[in-house]
């Protein structure tokens, strides 16, 4: 293979990193959809022309991974030498490389003088896509009622976009067109940037040269993978939680994580880990390779390694077919993180045998998702929110408060902005859930409480949520976290709701929300102890 | 005479121009006790007090009162309901891997937050009235033994009608009148409540800092004889006089950075270039800042400590790249540079006090483009052998020369500050080839050809006295004072009779604010909405003309919008979706008279030869100095052309010439 002078591969790298970062900007700063633009819930990324993902925007965990699960099943049915300018790759098929409906991958092509150098990749969560209910169907027995299922596929843009058979599909079946599409637009924007960034890189170093630093690219972030997964004592090593129930029965879904440190690769097998429900939280696999990813990552490694295909070859991932990670068509997974977190928290358990002092405690580490919608005159108003609560405590440090969970980033939507936006609710209290931290050496992060007081009849309240029967443990003598809770205030009736429901709200009603708090590390009574 | 005095954190600079003639001064900073470094420097230059007219100032007191956390004892005062505002600030992590997250710590703790029971609705209607005497028990009496000197705050809707912050206000001074009393409606009148508490809090807590600091230095000139106008640099590239800046701390926090932007813009103003990005290389970080029309743009998007400041402030991008930057191997066996940096103490190991790690100044000090009898104009020691044994281990790993290894550091080191333009230029919709790029700084003008050609700008303008350009730029700010507000108007037939009527209130405001800073100058009015699509979250800037106005059309207000949101996204346009305003910023301006122009301060002479490793090997370059450049009518590259605060590199393939401005203006030479 071609070498690259060393001074032009950090040159290359450091351009094709920023311009997956410059895409994943743009996007979120035109997006019409708030879990977008709050949330940061995309990605975008440069693969090379093979494929790999070589460069990524690193926006949230959940999204480790994902543009190469989804781009393969596209590549398969449609070569990439059959490809010609303009064309796309579209995909949000959970059962091939997908996430959720929601996340909808766009994938272009980038040419140069005729020749295929690579491709601009992005997704975006986008807000409604269809399916049996506004925004969110926590009642969806299936994917299909989940939304619009668009499988592997290749489009044009010239042809089947702006207008084209394919948007006009699309826009008849959900229900915010005007955002949904712009939306969509966006992501087409971000990949058309991507590409002029990677010919700009070509047209400076030569094709070959910029395509020999993106292989090298790869093997830079292998390298450092392994480097410091060689660090962490080889074992066996084994963690296990629990989702607290699938919404409709009360028992819990264990999960369950081996995790075996070789050398200098990790792998991760799920096996034992409860079969698929019939509810929305089953995760799908690409989602499970992800939280596996991130919890490595975020223990064993740091965090300057540029995230690619490269860094993900030393870890691999291994789910019985038919668990709730990794289920069979056409189980529902619109709430997939819910399991993915479980996962995620089996992961770490496991971890903290082998380097005690990198890890944390177990936390909320929760999405909870709250969907407020009415249909007014001018049609459906949504609002979707996201929360998370407090962190697992560290060695040397509390949890943090009030934060949104690991495998996700949203920030918050300012009170003042909903009071712009929504007429039918007004949020009249937002702060810190004082003392549902665990308490330890260190303490876990406090949860959070938010109000809404309701303005309207008929809103709709549609939510899920888990940790609200199994508590969040501590860790080495750290006491767990305290559960969360959903209630609705009606006159002097409180209403307690489950985790996962939904609900008509009245005029009048407070609904209210409390997260959970984080799982101390350490004793309590030996401060400074080891 | 106009005295221009800049309080950097290793050097306090002066440049003070009377007609044709220009004097220097530099001395250490005295971190503790700025204003002592202030009277040194004056002293220094052995100017006579009663000489100076015009003497504006520039400090870093603000910003570390809020670093170092030692502003004011400050409550914060909250709608009810909203007590852990700013614990809770919006949710997200900045490093989204790192699981000992802790978040930005505020300025205010809970403790002394303290909350009022009242609401104000979104279109400033009264949800739940404010009974003021409810607020006679328990936090007067919180507030009476809290030992407080300022006092934040912010109410829920604010923006949108103030009048309960101003009820509260006229409480507290009723109360408590020797608390310094800061409302979010004074400060910015935009929504988003985290921010908007934010900034007012860190406008509460470093106000009596600021005030004290700006008392006690007017106090110190007045004993020297000094009796001439004394101006305070803000963010936003204007200055206010000291009395007014001493009442608004949160507009002086990022001072310097904006200060050498001023100077930048007026010296190339000079030359004919009104399009220009600014490059700011110190010793820890690069300042980059997008200039149109030799205007520079403003974003209220700023934050100090990861704590967000909603303050228009010039809009300037920082990277960690500066001469200081580490150059290291990291354990992928990557070529890094940065962001880590040696600083003023230990410093490159070149200045030999302590450091041994190699670092950007380093490298150029081994390719020859830094020699050491003349950095800083000969004023400071630097040893080319400590330079060479730092980057032996690094030549080592690559199995390459000591000087191919520093070229390439440099290189990289370029390619950071490349990055940070892209910020400022692509990643916004604006070609860089358009532009004129204008280095300062000590270490600017030594990459800015090769950063220039990286980009395709065809055009560099070194200013004279590159080194201290920050103290001048103070001299050519004007008087200029900033107001922002939330109102939602929806792009309709009805939009532009109330755009009018906004920029009449606002118009008016600013120019009675304008009038009780005590500027006696009528100010000229810039309008600027920020609009998005509606459904979209974040707002672009599209700028007004107040002769616009008069026949304003809604189709033109989409039209204006569209064009602004296709430059930067790429996407929209006019028949793409309703379009809104969301918020309003007035600006008042006017000049500060008539700048005598900068020189080049010392009289210089025509060099030698040098040798310069660049691009792979050694080259014979020439040894200039602009007065030689001048008298020659050009220098082509490969040169360094040196002066008393800084160095320029001219490579083969460049030319450089001097204009009537004592700029050096180095050109690319076209190839056939």
């Amino acid at each position: 293979m071609k070498l690259v002078f060393p001074a032009d591969q950090a040159v290359i790298a450091q351009g094709l990193v920023a311009a997956a970062r410059e895409m994943g900007v743009k996007l979120i700063r035109s997006a019409y959809s708030p879990v977008v633009r709050e949330a940061s819930d995309c990605a975008a990324a440069l693969l090379d022309r093979h494929g790999n993902v070589v460069a990524q925007a690193e926006l949230i965990p959940m999204q480790l991974g994902s543009i190469g699960a989804t781009f393969k099943p596209c590549a398969k049915l449609f070569p990439p030498e059959t490809l010609v300018e303009g064309d796309f790759y579209i995909n949000n098929d959970p059962y091939h490389g997908g996430q959720h409906l929601p996340d909808v991958f766009l994938f272009s092509p980038i040419f140069l003088d005729g020749a295929l150098i690579g491709f601009a990749a992005t997704v975006a969560h986008h807000l409604d896509l269809g399916g049996g209910a506004p925004g969110l169907n926590p009642q969806a027995s299936d994917v299909h009622q989940e939304g619009l299922i668009i499988p592997p596929s290749k489009y044009n843009h010239a042809r089947d976009w702006s207008g084209g058979p394919l948007e006009r599909l699309i826009r008849a079946n959900i229900r915010v067109p005007t955002q949904t599409i712009g939306d969509f637009n966006a992501q087409f924007a971000a990949n058309f940037c991507g590409a002029e960034r990677l010919r700009a890189l070509c047209a400076k170093f030569g094709p070959g040269t910029v395509d020999a630093a993106m292989a090298e690219l790869l093997d830079y972030s292998e390298r450092r993978m392994r480097r410091a997964i060689a660090q962490a004592p080889d074992g066996v090593y084994y963690g296990a939680d629990a989702v607290d129930d699938d919404g409709i029965g009360d028992q819990p879904l264990p999960v369950h994580a081996t995790v075996t440190i070789a050398g200098d690769s990790v792998h991760v097998d799920f096996a034992g880990t409860s079969d698929q429900v019939a509810t929305n939280v089953n995760c799908p696999f690409a989602s499970t390779v992800a939280t596996a990813l991130t919890v490595v990552k975020s223990v064993l490694t740091s965090p300057d390694i540029p995230f690619n295909e490269g860094s993900m070859r030393p870890v691999t991932v291994a789910a019985p077919y038919g668990c709730i990670l990794n289920p069979k068509p056409p189980a529902p997974v619109r709430a997939r993180l819910t399991s993915s977190y479980r996962a995620y928290n089996a992961v770490m358990k496991a971890m903290a045998q082998a380097v005690p002092d990198k890890v944390i405690a177990t936390g909320f580490d929760t999405t909870e998702a709250i969907c407020l919608s009415h249909l007014g005159p001018d049609g459906y108003r949504i609002s979707l929110e996201i929360f998370g609560g407090g962190y697992g405590a560290g060695p040397e440090q509390d949890g943090c408060d009030a934060v949104d969970s690991p495998m996700s980033n949203c920030g918050n939507v300012p009170v003042e902005a909903l009071d712009l936006e929504y007429d039918f609710f007004r949020v009249s209290a937002y702060g810190l859930r004082q003392g549902s931290g665990g308490p330890g050496r260190s303490r876990g992060g406090l949860g959070l409480i938010r109000h809404y007081e309701i303005l309207a009849d008929d809103v709709t309240f549609a939510t899920y949520s888990d940790r609200f029967r199994l508590a969040p443990q501590g860790l080495f003598g750290g006491e767990p976290g305290q559960c969360a809770a959903t209630r609705v205030k009606r006159g002097n009736q409180i209403i307690d709701l489950p985790s996962k429901c939904s609900f008509a709200l009245r005029k009048g009603d407070v609904l209210m929300i409390e997260t959970g708090g984080g799982g101390g590390y350490g004793a309590p009574e030996s401060p400074g102890a080891a | 005479m106009r005295v221009g005095i800049e309080v950097g954190g290793t050097f306090t600079d002066l440049v003070a121009v009377e007609g044709g003639e220009v004097r220097i001064a530099k001395v250490p900073s005295v971190p503790a006790r700025p204003d002592e470094g202030a009277m040194a420097v004056l002293k220094a230059a052995g100017l006579a007090m009663e000489d100076i007219d015009d003497l504006v100032h520039g400090s870093t007191v603000a910003i570390n009162a809020v670093l170092e956390r030692k502003g004011a004892k400050t409550a914060f005062l909250v709608t009810k309901g909203f007590r852990d505002l700013l614990a809770l600030q919006r949710h997200n992590r900045r490093q989204i891997y790192d699981l000992f997250y802790a978040k930005p710590v505020p300025v205010v703790g809970q403790r002394d937050t303290f909350e009022i029971d009242e609401r104000t609705g979104p279109d400033g209607g009264i949800v739940k009235a404010l009974d003021t005497q409810a607020l006679d028990g328990a936090l007067a009496q919180a507030l009476g033994c809290g030992g407080y000197e300022a006092v934040a705050v912010c109410l829920l809707n604010g923006y949108a009608n103030p009048a309960h912050e101003q009820a509260v206000a006229a409480w507290l001074k009723a109360h408590f009148p020797d608390l310094a009393v800061t409302c979010s409606s004074d400060v910015t009148r935009e929504f988003r409540e985290y921010e908007r508490a934010s900034t007012t809090t860190i406008a509460a807590y470093v106000q009596p800092v600021n005030k004290a600091y700006i008392d006690r230095l007017a106090d110190s000139l007045r004993a020297a004889g000094f009796t001439g106008r004394f101006s305070i640099m803000q963010s936003n590239g204007g200055r206010l006089p000291a009395a007014a800046s001493a009442g608004n701390a949160v507009g002086a926090l990022f001072s310097g950075p904006a200060a050498g932007v001023k100077g930048a813009i007026r010296q190339a103003a000079l030359a004919g270039y009104r399009d220009i990005v600014t490059l700011d290389m110190g010793g820890t970080s690069t300042d980059v800042c997008l200039v149109n029309d030799a205007q520079a743009d403003l974003t209220s998007e700023t934050e100090v400590d990861g704590l967000p400041i909603r303050v228009p402030a010039l809009d300037i991008v920082s990277v960690g790249a500066g001469g200081g930057s580490i150059v290291w191997i990291d354990d992928g066996g990557m070529l890094r540079v940065g962001p880590r940096s040696a600083g003023a103490s230990p410093g490159p190991a070149c200045y030999e006090r302590g450091g041994v790690e190699a670092t950007v100044t380093d490298a150029h000090m081994i390719r020859g483009a830094i020699r050491a009898q003349a950095f800083l104009g000969g004023a400071m020691r630097v040893d080319r052998d400590a330079a060479a044994r730092a980057f032996e281990p690094l030549a080592r790993h690559f199995d390459m020369s000591l000087e191919d290894i520093a070229d390439s550091a440099v290189r990289v080191a370029d390619a950071n500050i490349v990055r940070a333009i892209e910020l400022v230029s692509t990643e916004r919709g604006r070609d860089p080839r358009d532009y004129v790029l204008v280095p300062y700084g000590g270490a600017g003008p030594l990459h800015a050809v090769r950063v220039a050609e990286a980009l395709g700008i065809a055009t560099i303008v070194v200013p004279p006295n590159a080194g201290v350009l920050s103290a001048f730029g103070l001299l050519a700010a004007d008087f200029a004072q900033y107001d922002t507000m939330t109102r939602r108007v929806a792009v309709d037939a009805q939009a532009p009779g109330r755009v009018r009527k906004i920029y009449a209130e606002m118009a008016a405001r600013a120019r009675a604010a304008f009038a009780a800073a005590g500027i006696d100058a009528e100010p000229a009015i810039t309008f600027t909405l920020e609009m998005r699509y509606v459904g979209q979250a974040f707002e672009v800037q599209v700028p007004l003309e107040s002769e616009a106005l008069e026949g304003l059309r809604a189709d033109d207000l989409a039209a204006r919008f569209a064009d602004v949101h296709i430059q930067g996204y790429g996407f929209g346009g006019a028949d793409y979706g309703a379009c809104e305003i969301m918020s309003f910023r007035v600006g008042a301006l006017a000049p500060p008279g008539e700048l005598p122009a900068l020189r080049e301060a010392e009289p210089s002479q025509t060099g030698a030869a040098c040798k310069i490793f660049d691009g792979g090997e050694w080259r014979c370059g020439a040894l200039a100095q602009r007065a030689g450049i001048r008298n020659a009518g050009g220098q082509p590259g490969p040169a360094l052309v040196e002066d008393a605060t800084s160095t320029a590199f001219i490579p083969g393939g460049w030319h450089a010439t001097i204009d009537l401005h004592d700029n050096l203006v180095i050109e690319r030479l076209d190839l056939p």
